[in-house]
């Protein structure tokens, strides 16, 4: 067309605007689609699938003769999927349907039902199902689309409270917990973690990892189909040293004891493993893996942490102490051993008179029976003879008021008290300081783990492992992950005759002394009793002691406490000697059996071990 | 461009590159639409829709396109009458869909009137225009042109259909331009248009920041539109404001119009009635849409939750796309709207940037199609016709694509040839019919 009173350039302007229009869209288009593909794909996937996770099994953990002592067990769930054209009221009906055969309240059920809906999240309406209730539900979800129940496995401990102060126990996240690893995919809000002892000190290991269900959902939420199903990888099993049936004797003596309440460690004193260790009292974990259960579990943990009386229980080592003392005066040369002093059943120090335990007096002692009746006043004499210092100094060496090193969490280190901790103080010592701490009782406080290194060391000739309950580690796909290996943390230097000497003395304190009741048919042992005075109550009753069978090295090393046990040769002594006939069950029975000595003819007559 | 008869002689009655791209885009649209839908429970109303339109409008196509266009021009006031007629007694007897009267219950389908409006409207335009072109400078016929459109308008925001509103004005405008009005005139059009989305948009901004109305300026703007008395204060405040500042620059001998003065009050006062009228006639979702647009991130759940998602299946679409009936952000119902105003997220998550491509590129095509039936055109009623035509497609295509894009708020407008909707296609293809009759009718043939 041809037309003046058109301006046709106008159109061609529009036009202009037009393809201006159409190529900043392309550009929008590349950027969208080109640049940002990959980002929008990952949010569309986002948008359409949820996940539920499904816990991998946590590893298992086997004593060192193989008995599981943690396992896990299949438990049911039921999971309420959001979405759908569910109006308030089917809501209110199906929470009603399922308060009955669950036992939840209905309120809260209600509750937990309705954020589900408006976050269109699926959740975990109950846990661990019992079979009876599993029947009503699967009805129920004919009736009420939208629930279903997943399996799971959960944690099981199938001996309850046995060895639980080393096991621990696990936990849902709290929100220190939640912090520390939001960013582990691995962990999800309502995951369970270790909380405590080892399940917490192993958690990288025991957790394997979580399965999922991968399901496509609608915009309104509604299950479409199942995308994937992922299996879950198991965690990695844990061998422990603990030994099974030494355990067992610990926990069933401390149970029977007359407080119920004190600790029993047995160590290897070869290399520090860890054979048996108990504390009382103890606790279930199973009940922290119950649902429902989550504000009794939380009371129940703050609790615990002064619970576990072998890592974090402190005590004034009494009588056992002797060994420090006696190690100090042979050491020191200022005593020769069979030089005897008279105890007449009292001290006099001159602005105050110390007792002996017996008040009888035991008259004229030299070292070995000094060491074997316990006496006090023999320990008053060449105690201060050697001198405070040098009995601060040996205490210090056999590690007392240092932490054993054990691979668990808020270990005690106990208190070491002196001549130098008092100069460091800028205070004054006295003469019957020097006393107290020459039989073990003043400031001195030692916790039972401290104690059966003390011993170990002792029947291992002064050297210190690192003690250890974790044997090996074998991951799920059978490969060994993990295999300890003994640590020396250090060595007391001592005399060989001063060893030699001591030994003589621990073993007169089983052979005709104050721990009788704990000699065993075809094995030597030696120990010590002590009695710690409690100014708050009845006193503490200790007792350590190791067991050689023919001669061998010793293969166990045992601390016993009884709070409020009084002596330690009733309350302490029939516990360690069930240990150790426990442990060393296979040993004495081939000797028991076997007419004359078995002594195995390369074997050495003394055990020499540690000893350079 | 120049014509040249012998171009025009060897070509033939039919534009086939408009028709072939029309054809390939309604093609790409019922397939798109078939996989929107597919999981939907109304699928097969829509199908059937769909299916029972196409042939009707190829049908009232071929009728458009065989019929002389002039008969338009001849019998504009026949075309304009039954405009006012459909879109008066869809107020009467129409029925109410989402918020709006706006449809005609038939026994086997619905009709929505205001599509077929937007085309006659063109045709009475570009018929006005015809005739005043030698007065096209003068306000009068910019004015006049609007006088045409206003009982549409109001007919229009009485149902009330703001997007059929936001189609058709800016298609006044562009007619209005390239038949050549002053641009001063369309500036105070423009201005007038600008303040009454203006107060609107503002209202909705202090809705949004509370907190402004501790400002005494925001305050008073957004109670003026709460009784007549504060309306009234507002006139009289501009009115004076606009006297006093005539009077001022007559004592400071400025040498300047007083019509400026008058000019520019009317329009502030007008718009400000229009604005007060569109608001108070907006539905909530509407007002929703603006707020949205303002600031997406209030309201994720909401209309700014349906962009976002739009979004993500047109990105997550990629290059080559998911595949037709595979895209699981439509299929899943997270596009909303996705058969209608959103389909081109469809097509961009199911075909990928290469469907997006072609469906760009095919638009193109068919306006520039459009556009040289207009160069062709025996008179200057086809010129203008087409000139419409051209201006509505453009508008439907930049607002569609813009609201998708984010360049514009989501407006609910559809996309012709690709949206589902029975009235619509009918009424694009009875357009693109009259634009093929005046390319058949041009001045070379007969």
């Amino acid at each position: 067309m041809r037309d003046r009173q058109i301006p046709q350039e106008r159109f061609d302007l529009i036009w202009a605007l037009a393809c201006c229009a159409a190529i900043l869209f392309l550009l929008r288009l590349v950027n969208l689609q080109v640049i940002g593909a990959a980002r929008y794909r990952e949010m569309a996937e986002k948008n359409r699938t949820q996940v539920i996770s499904q816990a991998a099994p946590r590893g298992r953990i086997f004593s060192s003769d193989e008995v599981a002592i943690a396992t896990s067990k299949p438990s049911f769930s039921l999971i309420y999927f959001p979405g759908g054209d569910k109006t308030k009221s089917s809501m209110d009906s199906m929470a009603k349907a399922l308060a009955g055969p669950l036992g939840a309240d209905f309120e809260t059920l209600r509750k937990t039902i309705y954020t589900a809906a408006s976050k269109e999240k699926p959740v975990r309406l109950a846990e661990n199902l019992p079979p009876k209730v599993m029947l009503s539900l699967s009805e129920l979800k004919a009736i009420h689309p939208g629930i279903d129940i997943i399996v799971e496995a959960r944690r099981f401990y199938p001996f309850g409270a046995y060895l639980s102060h080393l096991i621990g126990y696990i936990g849902k996240m709290d929100q220190s917990d939640w912090t520390a690893r939001s960013k582990d995919k691995n962990y999800s809000m309502d995951s369970r973690l270790g909380k405590m002892g080892l399940e917490k000190m192993y958690e990288k290991e025991l957790k394997g990892k979580d399965g999922g269900i991968y399901l496509e959902v609608d915009s309104r939420g509604r299950l479409n189909r199942v995308l994937e199903s992922r299996k879950w990888v198991p965690g990695a099993d844990i061998f422990l040293t603990i030994d099974s049936k030494a355990q067992a004797a610990a926990e069933e003596g401390l149970s029977k004891s007359i407080s119920g309440r004190g600790a029993v460690v047995a160590i290897d004193p070869r290399n520090g493993a860890i054979i048996a260790f108990a504390s009382a009292p103890d606790y279930d974990p199973n009940m922290f893996v119950l649902s429902g259960s989550e504000k009794e579990s939380s009371s129940i943990g703050k609790a615990l942490p002064g619970f576990n009386l072998a890592l974090q229980g402190a005590y004034p080592p009494g009588s056992i102490f002797k060994i420090v003392t006696a190690a100090a005066l042979l050491e020191s040369g200022r005593v020769r051993p069979d030089e005897k002093f008279n105890c007449p059943g009292y001290y006099d120090a001159g602005n105050r008179v110390f007792k002996c335990w017996d008040k009888r007096g035991h008259g004229q002692m030299n070292f070995v029976e000094g060491l074997a009746n316990s006496c006090d006043v023999y320990f008053y004499n060449a105690g201060q003879r050697a001198g405070a210092l040098a009995i601060e100094k040996y205490a210090n060496a056999f590690r007392l008021g240092q932490a054993s090193g054990i691979a668990m969490l808020d270990e005690n280190k106990g208190n070491v008290f002196g001549p130098g901790t008092r100069a460091a103080k800028k205070s004054y010592w006295f003469i019957g300081d020097t006393l107290n701490l020459a039989i073990g009782q003043g400031e001195t406080l030692i916790t039972p783990i401290q104690a059966a290194g003390l011993i170990s060391a002792v029947a291992n000739r002064g050297v210190f492992h690192r003690p250890y309950y974790v044997d090996h580690i074998i991951r799920s796909d059978g490969q060994l992950f993990y295999k300890a290996s003994p640590e020396v943390l250090g060595t007391v230097e001592l005399k060989d005759s001063t060893w030699s000497l001591m030994q003589e003395g621990l073993h007169s304190v089983v052979e005709e002394g104050t721990g009788k009741a704990a000699q065993i048919e075809g094995a030597e042992i030696y120990g010590k009793t002590g009695t710690a005075q409690n100014p708050q109550g009845k006193d503490h009753a200790w007792f350590v002691a190791y067991a050689t069978v023919g001669g061998a090295p010793s293969r166990i090393a045992v601390a016993v406490l009884v709070e409020h046990g009084e002596h330690g040769a009733s309350a302490a002594v029939p516990i360690a000697k069930a240990v150790i006939e426990a442990a060393l069950r296979e040993d004495l029975k081939a000797v028991n059996n076997v007419p004359g000595p078995a002594v195995p003819p390369q074997a050495p007559s003394v055990p020499a071990m540690g000893v350079l | 461009m120049i014509f040249t008869p012998k171009a025009g002689l060897k070509k033939s009655r039919m534009d086939w590159a408009l028709f072939l791209s029309v054809i390939v885009l309604l093609a790409v649209g019922t397939l798109v639409i078939f996989s929107s839908v597919a999981v939907l429970p109304q699928q097969a109303k829509i199908v059937r829709t769909q299916l029972i339109a196409i042939p009707l409008a190829l049908i009232v196509f071929g009728a458009a396109w065989s019929l002389n266009y002039q008969i338009y021009q001849d019998q504009w006031k026949y075309v304009y009458g039954i405009l006012l007629v459909i879109l008066a007694g869809v107020l009467l007897f129409g029925v109410v869909d989402k918020g709006a009267r706006s449809w005609y219950r038939l026994p086997f389908f619905s009709v929505q009137p205001s599509e077929f409006a937007r085309v006659g409207l063109i045709l009475v335009l570009a018929n006005f225009l015809d005739k005043r072109i030698g007065k096209i400078r003068e306000l009068q016929t910019v004015l006049g042109a609007f006088a045409l459109c206003l009982p549409v308008f109001f007919l229009l925001i009485k149902q009330p259909d703001f997007s059929a509103i936001l189609i058709t004005f800016p298609v006044v405008i562009l007619m209005l331009f390239a038949s050549g009005a002053s641009v001063s005139h369309l500036a105070i059009i423009l201005g007038y248009a600008f303040i009454s989305a203006l107060f609107p948009v503002l209202w909705s901004v202090i809705n949004l920041n509370p907190d402004l109305l501790d400002n005494a300026l925001a305050g008073y703007f957004f109670h003026l539109s709460d009784s007549w008395l504060n309306a009234g204060s507002f006139v009289a405040a501009t009115a004076a404001g606009a006297w006093w500042l005539w009077r001022m620059s007559v004592r400071l001998y400025a040498n300047v119009s007083g019509v400026y003065f008058a000019g520019t009050a009317l329009v502030l006062i007008l718009g400000f009635f229009s604005g007060m009228v569109v608001k108070n006639q907006m539905k909530d979702y509407q007002h929703k849409r603006i707020e949205v647009f303002l600031s997406p991130e209030a309201d994720s759940r909401g209309a700014g939750y349906n962009l976002l998602q739009a979004r993500i299946a047109i990105g997550s679409g990629g290059i080559l796309g998911r595949g037709i009936f595979s895209g699981t952000q439509s299929r899943l119902g997270f596009v909303p709207e996705r058969h209608t105003d959103f389909i081109l997220a469809v097509v961009g998550e199911e075909m990928g940037f290469w469907g997006m491509l072609l469906v760009t590129g095919l638009y193109v095509l068919m306006m520039r199609r459009i556009m040289q039936g207009a160069r062709l055109a025996r008179d200057r009623f086809g010129y203008l016709v087409n000139c419409g035509i051209f201006a509505m497609f453009l508008v439907y295509f930049c607002i569609n694509f813009g609201m998708l894009l984010g360049f514009a708020p989501v407006a609910g407008v559809p996309l012709p040839l690709l949206s589902y909707g029975g009235s619509n296609l009918v009424a694009t293809l009875a357009a693109l019919g009259i634009a093929e009759s005046v390319y058949a009718r041009r001045y070379a043939l007969v």
